[in-house]
């Protein structure tokens, strides 16, 4: 019989169940109310984005002055201002112009960012033993995204990381969670991809963030963005899960 | 279908009215029927949101409380879908049920916590729901600007609106001190309007 | 146990999702959310709504007194009506006594999953007020959803 090897593996199973029962003592909410209130950043950056953008929408305004006056005028209680329905703002991203799209995703991506940066942090102070972030090079940073800051977020890690070694890398999300409950009718068109587009924003800013905060801070060092990719074949045609993966490409400038 | 016999039976999933035994039902379901993640991760997530709309409305914190309302409204109106689908509660008589069913059950099963019932008006339409802890915003300290007019968690006065207009609830919700702003505690309060009265098709009436 | 249709209402009492087999040998046979079947749409919201109330006005103590199913000479009827005011009817043969696990399965696990946490599509199927009171034509038409209740139903169409 070993000996040496059996009590090494104790030793780090010991720290593992001993981080995963102080992981399991933290305080919890329910995971459908995490999921709701990320499903509805979408709808919320459209809203904000109405009433602050270049143009906002003065028809809006009108509109909510005579309900107040409506109001006023019925007797009844006053109304607190109330957007419309979720799917009818992103819809209206769906067919948005350009510049009104990138002025909705950069704000759906700086509030990515924020995340990314006080997950790390989190993660960081959470005594896992798996981690190591002392001379953490690229490569394993990106591995800690792909497992860890994915695991908390989505409740499962990457499906598949590709790089070519000099900066940049693909990571792969066969099963990306905030949109597999997404569906308007029959195959996916393009509506429908252009509407599960901004959900593709808050994780790029997740993984720039984390990166910033993991010491690749230099301007414009990071860019990330996600595309739509075909499933691999082992993956297709089961029920209620979006018929699409996502791709999401890291560039890291190398100084 | 000419004939038809009515088969009719009694009896809700379980009864609201024994308070404890709506606590050991909602305990249950927390337990052993509740998916879960971490709480700093919900609260570092809504305190990006918060600070992402202090940003974009120019820290006009009217805006941001109306923005956060509408938010949870949104959230709301599906949640409760969520929420029955999960306790299987039918509507209940009275608004002291319903205050009940809110903080032993809604907040329980949800954000695993309880706010106690109180400040009940004389003809039972108001009450209050008082937060000791608050997962939307534990650790967090607001900056002097907001400490006046930011209702930090105006989130939860949405979702409130909207699940309980859902199952025909007029209410008016709102936050009337938060420990954040360096009140004693935390206290929303709830007004019921009226009872929507369900639709009939028309022509019936 | 047969199944020969599902029916979905909403608070607006419009049928928001209909889907009718006709052929037992064929699965996929029959309809779903056809023009056809708005007349027996509103014919079956009409007798549980009256039966509903009926039953409503029998019970005096406090607690609620919803239907659970109906029975004809040929048919049953089994029910579910959540507190939001959504409606579950499926209609089967007689040999089946009791669908309410059924039911509670498409509302709890279907709708909850693929209408209300699809943010693609509404919550809410009336836009307008011209679309309330059974004056409504919207449907659930998401594939999640159709699919979901196909796989889920059609096993039981002949067993």
């Amino acid at each position: 019989m070993e000996t040496g090897q059996p009590t090494e593996i104790t030793e780090q199973q010991r720290a593992q169940l001993q981080f995963q029962l102080f992981q399991e003592s933290l305080p919890k909410v329910s995971t459908s109310v995490f999921r709701m209130l990320l499903n509805e950043m979408v709808p919320l950056s459209v809203a904000v984005e109405d009433k602050v953008g270049e143009n906002p929408g003065g028809q809006h305004e009108t509109s909510s002055k005579n309900d107040l006056e409506e109001a006023i005028a019925s007797n009844l209680s006053l109304k607190p201002c109330i957007d419309p329905p979720s799917h009818k703002l992103i819809a209206e991203y769906a067919v948005a112009d350009e510049d009104k799209r990138l002025r909705i995703k950069a704000r759906l991506n700086s509030m990515g960012l924020q995340i990314g940066k006080k997950l790390s942090e989190l993660l960081i102070f959470s005594n896992n033993p798996n981690l190591n972030f002392k001379d953490m090079d690229l490569l394993t940073v990106m591995k800690f995204i792909c497992r860890d800051v994915w695991r908390q977020m989505f409740g499962k890690q990457i499906d598949n990381l590709k790089t070519n070694h000099r900066g940049t890398f693909y990571l792969f999300d066969y099963d990306y969670r905030p949109i597999q409950c997404l569906a308007l009718d029959g195959d996916v068109s393009d509506l429908e991809l252009n509407m599960i587009d901004p959900y593709l924003e808050i994780p790029c800013g997740i993984i720039k963030g984390v990166l910033l905060s993991l010491g690749f801070d230099a301007k414009d060092q990071v860019s990330c963005e996600a595309t739509v990719v075909d499933l691999p074949d082992t993956k297709t045609g089961e029920l209620g899960s979006f018929p699409k993966g996502i791709s999401f490409n890291v560039q890291v400038l190398l100084q | 279908m000419s004939s038809g016999s009515g088969n009719v039976q009694n009896g809700p999933a379980v009864s609201t009215s024994s308070k404890k035994s709506l606590r050991v039902f909602s305990d249950d379901i927390w337990k052993n029927k509740t998916a879960k993640i971490n709480a700093e991760l919900f609260t570092l997530t809504y305190g990006s949101i918060v600070s992402q709309l202090c940003t974009d409305f120019q820290r006009d914190f009217n805006k941001v409380n109306d923005q956060l309302f509408a938010m949870g409204y949104n959230i709301g109106l599906r949640l409760i879908e969520d929420f029955l689908a999960r306790t299987a509660l039918p509507r209940c008589d009275t608004l002291v049920k319903t205050s009940e069913v809110i903080s032993k059950c809604a907040f329980k099963i949800f954000l695993n916590m309880t706010p106690q019932v109180s400040n009940w008006s004389n003809n039972k339409d108001v009450f209050s729901l008082i937060l000791d802890e608050n997962p939307l915003s534990d650790f967090v300290e607001l900056p002097m600007d907001a400490s006046k007019e930011l209702w930090y968690s105006n989130i939860l006065c949405g979702v409130l609106k909207g699940a309980m207009e859902m199952v025909q609830l007029d209410c008016d919700v709102w936050f009337v001190s938060d420990v954040l702003r360096g009140d004693q505690h935390s206290e929303i309060r709830v007004k019921l309007n009226r009872i929507l009265k369900d639709e009939i098709p028309a022509g019936e009436d | 146990m047969t199944i020969y249709s599902l029916w979905i209402f909403d608070r607006h009492c419009n049928c928001i999702f209909d889907r009718e087999w006709t052929l037992k040998s064929n699965q996929a046979s029959g309809t779903t959310n056809s023009k056809q079947n708005e007349d027996t749409a509103k014919l079956i919201y009409g007798m549980v709504f009256s039966l509903r109330s009926i039953a409503q006005k029998l019970s005096r103590n406090e607690s609620r007194n919803e239907i659970r199913t109906i029975a004809t000479g040929k048919y049953r009827a089994h029910i579910l009506c959540t507190a939001t005011g959504l409606w579950f009817v499926i209609l089967s043969d007689l040999k089946q006594e009791d669908l309410s696990h059924v039911l509670r399965y498409i509302y709890s696990e279907i709708y909850v999953n693929y209408v209300a946490n699809n943010w693609l599509g509404p919550i809410d199927f009336a836009e307008t007020e011209q679309e309330k009171r059974g004056q409504g034509t919207r449907k659930i038409t998401n594939r999640n959803f159709v699919r979901g209740i196909e796989q889920f139903l059609s096993p039981m169409v002949t067993r």
